[in-house]
């Protein structure tokens, strides 16, 4: 027994030390299991229209049932439906002819079932060309309804 | 706004002072003479004289008052304006007030005027003489009084009297026009005296402001503005400033005046459709005006109110059409071409202006009389030209073209002649207005 205190003692100190040192190392707290991934939304995205036209090709109507999906997956956000038009033609007329485009769109996405009340029109006509260019590249790329999320 | 209501004081102080000075104005003689250049069309030979003056400060204003006078006719298009040949004073007449007619009719001059200029208490006396060259009659003599500072007004009120005089219809001095410049680097709504001086900028919303138009009166100025984010149609009063809004959901585009009312037209859809309203200048909704599926914009009234001349496309493509206010009837006026937008009623009642997108790409302007006879073609072959406007005489059309680059003002006379450029101003200028105020 006289034998053994030493080596008692001997093997206390470090075992103490240790604990010290294990003590001293932050909590490590598991992390939270991550939440579940949401369901796959493709992005709002705009559509685009033939010349001096407001009516909706197969390729925009698919594209506005993506929006209409995108509005019922995002409840709490209201969506502005831009109409805009290519340089060619008068302004005046191109401020009315935007607008109709941003109706067609609106229209057609509330016929879906989108809300009215979360969806405003606004047309800018030939204002606010998204390509600066004069030619049927740039035009094509002017004739379109724009989708803003508020 | 202040600005523009001061100078519209201006105006109209300083055409009242004219009228309190008595002038002599021939009105037979005058009469024959409308009478002789009906019948024989083309530019008047003029020869406008140099002012004679006394003194130094004198002589300075007569050399400013020459080149005003001088400027202001060849504007109008009017005349073929010829210098004073040198033997213009008889010789046997030490005076020199004495004019060689015969000298003057032999080499085709129709009118002489000339005048002299002079101080009295402090202020700048122009007294003015026209004379029929070939039977060395007076048609007219008048004194012009003002500040030193109103040279061009001066010198314009005699330009304004011998048109009138001469055409027996009043003419473009002392109006303005109003148009759109993104000279700011947003599109703001301007406005400069006839012949492109004076630019004046009478918004700053830093949004997009669009098609302008003064109320007949130039009491009322109307235009589109997206400070709502949304273009709604302002009002504004041009005596004080003052503003009303129309807000109503969708688009508001391009407001016209209807003469004889305080009311304008302009293109609303928040019943769905773009339709005409008659909005009060009160900003208050009067009555719907048309009722047809599709876009209905850009009306513009005939002088008396009674007919509105307005694009439609209820038959496909846009083309103009006319509707009779009391009785609601609409007939198409235009047939020729697939997209007619942008019609202007002449203030004589006579003919509309509008512009045409043609197969080549070009937009052009044409003329055409209100019973749908007489198409006239009066631009081509240099780009776009396009937003026709009538100066309130008739005499003339502003309008926007793109022949140098980048859209700005051009004017020409009303037949399609003498096209050139209004106005030198930074940026784009486009959707013209010309307005009458007195």
């Amino acid at each position: 027994m006289r034998n053994l205190k030493p080596v008692l003692k001997s093997l206390f100190i470090p075992a103490l030390l240790l604990f010290g040192a294990c003590t001293c190392e932050k909590e490590v707290v598991a992390p939270p299991p991550p939440p579940p991934p949401p369901p796959p939304v493709a992005p709002l995205g705009d559509v685009f229209y033939e010349f001096d036209r407001s009516d909706l090709s197969t390729a925009a109507q698919d594209q506005l049932k993506t929006n209409a999906t995108w509005m019922s997956s995002n409840a709490g956000r209201n969506v502005i439906v831009e109409g805009h038009c290519d340089e060619r033609g008068t302004n005046e007329y191109n401020l009315a002819l935007g607008e109709r485009r941003a109706a067609s769109a609106k229209d057609y996405m509330v016929s879906l079932g989108a809300e009215a009340a979360r969806l405003k029109t606004v047309s800018y006509g030939e204002e606010r060309p998204f390509d600066p260019g004069h030619d049927e590249a740039a035009w094509a790329q002017n004739r379109r309804a724009h989708f803003v999320a508020e | 706004m202040r600005s523009l209501s001061l100078s519209l004081s201006g105006v109209l102080i300083f055409f009242l002072c004219f009228m309190a000075i008595p002038c002599v104005t021939k009105a037979e003689e005058a009469k024959e003479y409308i009478a002789i250049r009906k019948q024989a069309a083309g530019r008047i030979a003029l020869v406008l004289d140099k002012t004679a003056a006394r003194g130094g400060k004198e002589s300075e204003w007569a050399r400013s008052l020459d080149a005003i006078m001088f400027g202001g006719l060849d504007f109008t298009g009017l005349f073929n304006l010829q210098s004073a040949p040198l033997n213009i004073r008889d010789a046997k007449d030490t005076g020199g007030a004495m004019i060689n007619f015969p000298v003057l009719t032999s080499v085709g001059v129709e009118i002489y005027a000339g005048g002299s200029v002079s101080k009295k208490s402090g202020l700048v006396q122009l007294e003015m003489s026209v004379y029929d060259a070939f039977g060395s009659k007076l048609l007219l003599k008048k004194l012009y009084t003002g500040k030193e500072t109103q040279l061009r007004s001066i010198g314009h009120a005699f330009c304004a009297d011998l048109i009138e005089l001469l055409t027996g219809r009043r003419s473009v001095f002392g109006t303005g026009i109003v148009f759109v410049s993104n000279r700011s680097g947003f599109k703001e709504i301007y406005q400069c005296d006839f012949d492109g001086e004076n630019i004046t900028q009478l918004t700053s919303s830093r949004s997009i402001s669009l098609t302008p138009s003064f109320s007949p009166d130039g009491q009322f100025l109307a235009y589109t503005d997206y400070t709502s984010g949304r273009p709604d149609l302002y009002i504004r009063r041009t005596l004080d400033g003052k503003t009303v809004a129309v807000r109503k959901s969708g688009v508001s585009i391009d407001p016209g005046w209807r003469g004889g009312t305080n009311e304008c037209a302009t293109t609303l859809s928040f019943e769905g459709d773009q339709e005409i309203y008659l909005i009060r200048s009160d900003g208050m909704i009067s009555r719907r005006v048309t009722f047809s599926k599709g876009i209905d914009v850009s009306p513009s009234f005939s002088p008396d109110g009674s007919k509105m001349a307005f694009v439609s496309q209820r038959n496909g493509m846009p083309q103009i059409f006319v509707q009779d206010m009391s009785s609601g009837a609409v007939r198409r006026l235009t047939f020729s071409g697939n997209y007619n937008t942008q019609p202007s009623w002449s203030p004589k009642g006579d003919k509309i202006a509008y512009s045409t997108w043609q197969k080549n790409g070009e937009i052009n302007i044409f003329t055409i009389n209100a019973d749908g006879t007489d198409l006239r073609q009066l631009t081509s072959g240099v780009k776009d030209n396009e937003a026709p406007s009538w100066s309130p005489d008739g005499s003339m059309i502003v309008f926007t073209s793109n022949r140098q680059g980048r859209k700005k003002l051009f004017v020409m006379n009303a037949d399609g002649t003498n096209q050139r450029r209004l106005l030198q101003m930074e940026g784009d200028q486009q959707q013209p207005s010309w307005s009458l105020y007195r």
